[in-house]
């Protein structure tokens, strides 16, 4: 039996079964974007300068011309499925199968696009917060040994694991040059034990333990265990070997020069080699310190840099006079006291510029601020107009990171006991990072389904097109709706999240 | 049914004049958010410069709505499920607004500092 109303229209509606479902699931998707543009709002106009951290401007974190391409293909995949309803409609199979690939073509370089940004954001670009609250960005470099020196590395001697804890992850963590042949010697016993062979070890005496705790337990409770003739079951076991370990520092819970505890409770005797941190400088946020605290901020000391530490300074002083003015009864809000962020290249090759009155590359000043509500104008505005709130945005790099050919990339050597937080920019680098990733995410999702549906109407429709041309015309329609609207929700995202 | 050449050609006609309408005001959006000659209102970012950028962002999904997806001539069903879409979403917007009155911003507004 066929279904009614799958090509003609109904004559009540004026519609075809497909459209109405297909608009009735659109309702739905706008409500589900439309939360989610709801919470950055929220998020963003929640933000306290000063007290939380910073909101960085889109404009100077994002790979802002990445996203316009990613733009102008979006809205190019959406002429050619039009054009390829069109084709269907005038019954010219071949011109049709042109534009959908057209489409897809455009849906496979929009993720292209998106992978190769998401990719920068994680592995190239990383922020190191340092314990007064001041926050260097740039890239994290890797050591002589092709190491990221995020890591702890550590020569270890031995290896407590504790059988009621986690499976033991040091293993992954071990350098590559000492992977090959290493051997464990289970202390208190002529046992050797390869590394590939530690799981199974682990689990089967993982196994044994709990089962002898149970047992324990269960003689406990009935009143016939002997302290003196029953012995607890043996937790732990100590494992002999000499390997150099890439610690995690977010798997470890305490160290100190010659031990590292991890989460999982095993514990590492050796020691320590270097934790310090190697760091490609490209800005130096401030944001976090208040105004009369910068001079002896820790940047300064890692830096090392008094060309830069002066124009700064000579730029607070300024801000501090116009604030004192401003604010005769001395109240002031804690936003206004908010430090700058300083892309460190302007800073450093421009003699006598100010920390945020440079201009970028975008030729916009400096010292922006994100549009607070009382916000807010560049320091430079705000010499001629008040000293009001002024927060500047996140300038940690643009474009990104590489693009400075004519600097000298500083590096400078971070102690690892001076940072509070290290990151790359992903979601756990701050709520911004978190809802780019969060909505352009699942954009990206979106895209990949409806070029799948209209793949699936490229590489299979041929049939029903030879049997029922309209028909495939409403489900090339059908799917066209959704691929604008997948268009749609991006021709918002770019400017809120790029430009913004 | 297939659609007559006159009708399909008028058409191609407007999906092509929407097309370059589109890119052009990306270009806009561009030069809004990147260019300090379109830097209106105060310099930097300010909510001169975000409420441009929207505007040019709802004339955009206008376009495409309106001309790609055939709302200019679609059946009064649709709309009448639109419009209750575009009330909720609303109320979503809306809802941000009871954020201003959070008591925890009057005691972050209240904080005092003074200078040494």
């Amino acid at each position: 039996m066929e279904i009614p109303y799958e090509v003609t229209a109904r004559r009540d509606t004026g519609l075809y079964n497909a459209k109405i479902g297909v608009w009735l699931f659109l309702a739905s998707e706008v409500m589900l974007f439309g939360g989610l543009f709801s919470a950055y709002v929220f998020l963003r106009v929640g933000t306290e300068p000063g007290i939380d951290n910073p909101w960085p401007l889109g404009i100077n974190v994002q790979m802002v011309f990445a996203g316009f391409i990613n733009t102008l293909v979006l809205i190019a995949s959406s002429v050619f499925v039009v054009f390829a309803w069109v084709a269907l409609k005038e019954r010219k199979w071949n011109v049709f199968r042109n534009w959908m690939i057209g489409v897809l073509v455009c849906s496979a370089l929009f993720m292209v696009i998106k992978s190769i940004e998401y990719n920068s954001k994680l592995t190239k670009h990383h922020d190191v917060k340092l314990t007064d609250n001041s926050i260097l960005g740039g890239t994290i470099l890797k050591d002589e040994d092709g190491v990221r020196t995020d890591r702890i590395r550590f020569d270890a001697e031995s290896v407590t694991v504790d059988f009621t804890g986690g499976l033991p992850g040091f293993d992954s963590q071990i350098a590559k040059a000492d992977r090959e042949g290493l051997e464990f010697k289970i202390e208190g016993s002529d046992e050797t034990l390869k590394l590939g062979e530690l799981d199974g070890w682990f689990m089967e005496n993982r196994r044994r333990t709990l089962r002898g705790m149970a047992e324990m337990r269960k003689k406990q409770r009935k009143g016939t265990w002997d302290p003196e003739t029953d012995k607890a079951p043996v937790s732990k076991a100590t494992l002999l070997a000499s390997f150099r370990l890439n610690a995690n520092p977010r798997k470890i819970s305490s160290r100190d020069e010659e031990t590292l505890n991890l989460r999982d409770r095993t514990v590492v005797k050796g020691k320590l080699v270097s934790d310090t941190i190697l760091f490609e400088l490209h800005s130096i946020n401030l944001q976090m310190v208040p105004l009369q605290d910068q001079e002896n901020v820790l940047a300064w000391k890692l830096i090392k840099d008094d060309h830069v530490k002066e124009n700064v300074l000579a730029l607070r002083d300024e801000k501090l006079e116009l604030v004192r003015d401003h604010f005769e009864d001395g109240v002031i809000p804690v936003k206004t006291l908010q430090g700058p962020v300083i892309n460190y290249h302007n800073i450093h090759d421009e003699p006598g510029a100010h920390g945020d009155g440079g201009h970028d590359d975008h030729g916009h000043e400096h010292g922006e601020h994100h549009g607070d509500e009382d916000h807010g104008k560049s320091d430079a505005a705000a010499k001629e107009a008040h000293p009001g709130d002024h927060g500047s945005e996140d300038d940690a790099d643009h474009d990104h990171g590489h693009g400075h050919g004519d600097h000298h990339n500083v590096v400078v050597e971070i102690p690892r006991d001076q940072t509070s937080f290290v990151t790359n920019h992903g979601p756990r680098a701050g709520t911004y990072y978190a809802i780019y990733f969060t909505m352009t995410g699942l954009h990206g999702l979106h895209v990949v389904g409806g070029a799948l549906v209209l793949a699936y109407f490229l590489f299979f429709g041929k049939r029903l097109f030879l049997k029922n041309p309209e028909h495939l015309a409403n489900r090339v329609e059908v799917g066209g709706l959704f691929w604008h609207f997948v268009d749609l929700v991006w021709i918002f995202l770019f400017p809120i999240m790029y430009l913004m | 049914m297939a659609a007559s050449p006159e009708e399909m050609a008028s058409h191609k006609k407007s999906y092509t004049a929407v097309g370059i309408a589109l890119g052009v005001l990306t270009c806009l959006t561009l030069a809004l958010g990147y260019w300090h000659p379109f830097d209106m209102g105060v310099p930097g970012l300010d909510w001169t410069d975000i409420t441009l950028g929207l505007v040019v962002a709802c004339v955009k999904s206008s376009l495409v709505a309106l001309i790609f997806m055939h709302l200019n001539h679609e059946r009064g069903l649709i709309y009448k499920i639109l419009v209750f879409t575009f009330c909720f979403f609303l109320s979503l917007m809306v809802l941000i607004l009871f954020a201003g009155s959070d008591p925890i911003r009057e005691a972050f507004d209240a904080v005092r500092t003074s200078l040494s």
